[in-house]
């Protein structure tokens, strides 16, 4: 008898354990649903389509009015700017909208792509994140991201920022995001190597470089890797294309002989140890040689100079990089800020875009060095008496974007692959990038 | 007469299965939702084309598999080399070091304590911290400990060898980190394994004149036996699931020569949102495995049983 009722309520006590785990997991969040009200059930079904976005968004508004609610942004800022985001931008977005209240959250910018991508499968995505410009095709191609050609205003405000930047948000004619802040790489410049080798002011072409850098016997110019963002702007820089304007056709463009005549160029300039690459020969760090006066000038961008003065105190300078041929090159850099599909609030969403892209914004963000989008502030005092910022402004003019293409990573790996046979198994670079080219054609096509 | 035995043979495997039941259920639950609803999606994701927003799932048969196979860079191939390279690498060296280890240890007579807490410490410290302390050993020109010591105080080499960003020399540094970290969990298995060996034995080696070494040759190995067997599985099938040194040493440069299937996975999914063949890939990772145990447990197997009978 004993026993039977000792199993009862072993099966008793069991069976609670279940219904309360399972209880746990299904319980929903009430207050954030009392937050929304009854326009979440339309917003909630919002697709990649912007018309069906834009009719529930009237909706919004007329909550947003009464209801307090909170809008998850995420970010990788540094120290610096988000201290300068949570102290001085985000107090004046609380004062314009006391109802509006946006929860800040700073995530590891070296997975940040990869915890988006897995807040996509469980379907947590933030309402607002600032993200790398070359995602934004693949992010959209997805299906994550909220077009927002029809939002109110979207066609007038759209005028008013940088072209470079603002297409990096254009996917299949509709914009998916707006430009929040733009880089580029300019010359990282050490005088004193410079002057080591004959030159006492930045050479204006690198003409006049190389002839210089043929007497030392150390390379003097050193890039990190073979990857995108740091060797495309060698390859432009020496005359070399990656695609067609459109973006359409690597083939013709890749394996023309001026990028062929570019990449030789490249490599007699590696075998010469006047260009030294990191990832092949195994060099030292760019931003470290730099500093110990091993190498004489690299690419990279304007966060490289934290303190402009203590690196001015070293002899190590902001410069245009010199032109080759005549023409100088860069690569731009950058982020977008996007909406996801998954925020039940698009309206108040958006505002926080315009908000962010804002004049006021973008100048209290540039006191921490994030170079703004609008083309009112290209020629703002605050940017042109900046001696680094002035330099990358102005360099943004020769810099090209990378290839916006929802299969971004792939056709990165495509180049580096090529680029790796080249530097490193010595291929043959005709052969090398016929193939890259065919490679990227049918990236370009799918 | 033999159906009611049935019957109540029946009725008491049910009674032992509803007793277990209740006990059995959170587990069986659990695992039902986290282990076995994700290995059957997965199944079906290998043989689709997952839209992981749109949650769109389009039924395309083999073609995840051919894709991953005849990729142009032969990735899958470079990776799959690798793991079977890792397991026939590491395990041995493993091995040999634990027991040997062990057998040091075991010796001992004072410090023991000390010296399982310094070997076991690799294995209980975090895979980051220790793939960071191996980027810095291993980093190219004089800035890694390892080029300093070859090129500059042994002047072994003239050139700074740029450890992580070849094929072979990248495979090295993976294979030495796995041996380090692993070793000190060899050393303890096989440190309880000693504790089983008669002291008898080696009193009767040692009236024989046997030295340390033969000691260790003659007893230690042969009576160790079964623990081989156990470690040599269980470091097997872990050389199927190396990944974090790669990601933190070489991340598969260059061009995917030093990549493994798990990176190659990884890779797949989270950076070209390519679930279906990252699904692929880890079935086919998942059939070699259990090609491979069995493949060992048939050939351990048989060998033990023999030894066992024989005794």
């Amino acid at each position: 008898m004993s026993k039977k009722i000792t199993k009862l309520l072993s099966m008793f006590l069991t069976m609670l354990l279940i219904l309360t785990s399972l209880v746990g997991c299904g319980k929903k969040d009430t207050s954030e649903e009392n937050a929304t009200g009854n326009n979440d059930t339309s917003t909630n079904n919002t697709s990649t389509n912007s018309t069906t976005t834009n009719d529930t968004t009237t909706n919004d508004t007329a909550t947003n009015e009464k209801e307090q609610i909170t809008l998850t942004y995420w970010y990788t800022y540094g120290d610096g700017e988000e201290a300068q985001f949570k102290n001085v931008v985000l107090p004046m977005w609380e004062k314009e909208h006391p109802n509006i209240k946006i929860d800040p959250v700073r995530q590891d910018s070296s997975q940040y792509h990869q915890m988006i991508v897995t807040a996509f499968g469980t379907g947590q995505t933030p309402d607002v994140a600032r993200i790398d410009i070359v995602n934004t095709a693949s992010y959209a191609n997805q299906g994550g991201l909220v077009a927002l050609n029809n939002f109110d205003g979207f066609d007038t405000s759209k005028a008013e920022f940088l072209d470079g930047p603002l297409s990096t948000n254009l996917y299949k004619g509709s914009y998916y995001g707006l430009p929040l802040d733009t880089n580029c790489k300019a010359a990282v410049v050490n005088m004193n190597t410079l002057a080591s080798i004959g030159l006492n002011q930045v050479p204006a072409t690198l003409e006049e470089f190389i002839t210089a850098a043929e007497k030392s016997t150390t390379p003097l110019i050193s890039v990190s890797g073979v990857g995108d963002w740091d060797f495309y702007p060698y390859f432009w820089l020496f005359g070399g294309t990656l695609t067609d304007p459109e973006f359409k056709k690597a083939s013709g463009y890749l394996d023309s002989q001026a990028s062929i005549n570019a990449i030789n160029k490249l490599v007699e300039l590696n075998q010469k140890k006047i260009l030294t690459i990191k990832e092949v020969d195994g060099t030292a760090d760019a931003w470290d040689g730099i500093k110990t006066g091993e190498y004489a000038m690299f690419f990279e961008g304007p966060w490289f100079f934290g303190s402009y003065e203590e690196n001015l105190a070293q002899g190590i300078q902001a410069a245009q990089i010199p032109t080759y041929n005549g023409r100088s090159a860069s690569v731009v850099g950058g982020e977008n800020i996007v909406m996801f599909t998954t925020s039940k609030h698009q309206d108040a969403a958006y505002e926080f875009l315009k908000f962010m892209t804002s004049e006021e914004v973008q100048l209290a963000m540039l006191d921490v060095g994030q170079l703004p989008v609008l083309k009112s502030l290209v020629t703002n005092e605050k940017v042109t008496s900046n001696p680094v910022w002035s330099v990358y402004m102005k360099q943004l003019e020769t810099a090209s974007a990378r290839i916006p293409s929802p299969n971004h990573d792939e056709i990165s790996a495509v180049w580096s692959n090529a680029m790796t046979n080249i530097f490193i198994n010595k291929a043959d670079v005709k052969s090398e990038l016929q193939s890259a080219a065919a490679q990227i054609d049918e990236l370009l096509a799918q | 007469m033999s159906h009611d035995n049935k019957r109540r043979k029946w009725k008491k495997y049910r009674k032992g299965i509803l007793a277990a039941l209740p006990f059995v259920t959170p587990g069986l639950l659990l695992v039902c939702i986290f282990v076995l609803y994700p290995m059957l999606f997965t199944f079906r994701i290998a043989f689709s084309d997952y839209q992981i927003v749109k949650r769109e799932i389009t039924w395309i048969g083999l073609d995840n598999f051919i894709n991953v196979l005849t990729a142009k860079n032969n990735s899958f191939w470079y990776a799959f080399r690798n793991n079977f390279l890792y397991a026939f690498i590491t395990t041995p060296c493993i091995i040999f070091l634990g027991m040997f280890f062990a057998y040091l240890i075991n010796n001992l007579n004072k410090g023991k304590t000390i010296f399982k807490i310094g070997f076991y410490l690799p294995v209980i410290t975090s895979w980051v911290i220790v793939g960071l302390v191996f980027q810095y050993l291993f980093n190219s020109s004089n800035r890694g400990l390892i080029n300093y010591v070859i090129v500059d105080v042994l002047h072994l080499s003239k050139n700074y060898i740029p450890w992580l960003l070849r094929e072979w020399s990248g495979n090295t540094a993976i294979w030495i980190m796995g041996i380090w970290k692993n070793t000190g969990w060899a050393m303890l298995i096989y440190t309880a394994a000693l504790q089983g060996i008669s002291k008898d034995l080696y009193e009767a080696a040692s009236l024989d004149g046997a030295t340390s070494w033969q000691r260790f040759i003659g007893i230690v190995i042969p009576m160790v036996k079964p623990t081989t067997y156990f470690v040599l599985v269980n470091m097997v099938i872990g050389s199927f699931n190396v990944f974090i040194q790669v990601m933190l040493l070489t991340a598969g440069k260059p061009n995917g020569t030093t990549s493994v299937l798990q990176y190659l996975l990884y890779d797949k999914a989270f950076k070209q949102f390519k679930f279906g063949e990252a699904s692929a890939i880890g079935l086919m990772t998942a059939i070699t495995i259990i090609i491979v145990t069995v493949i060992l447990n048939r050939g351990l197997k048989l060998d033990t049983v023999d030894k066992e009978e024989t005794v």
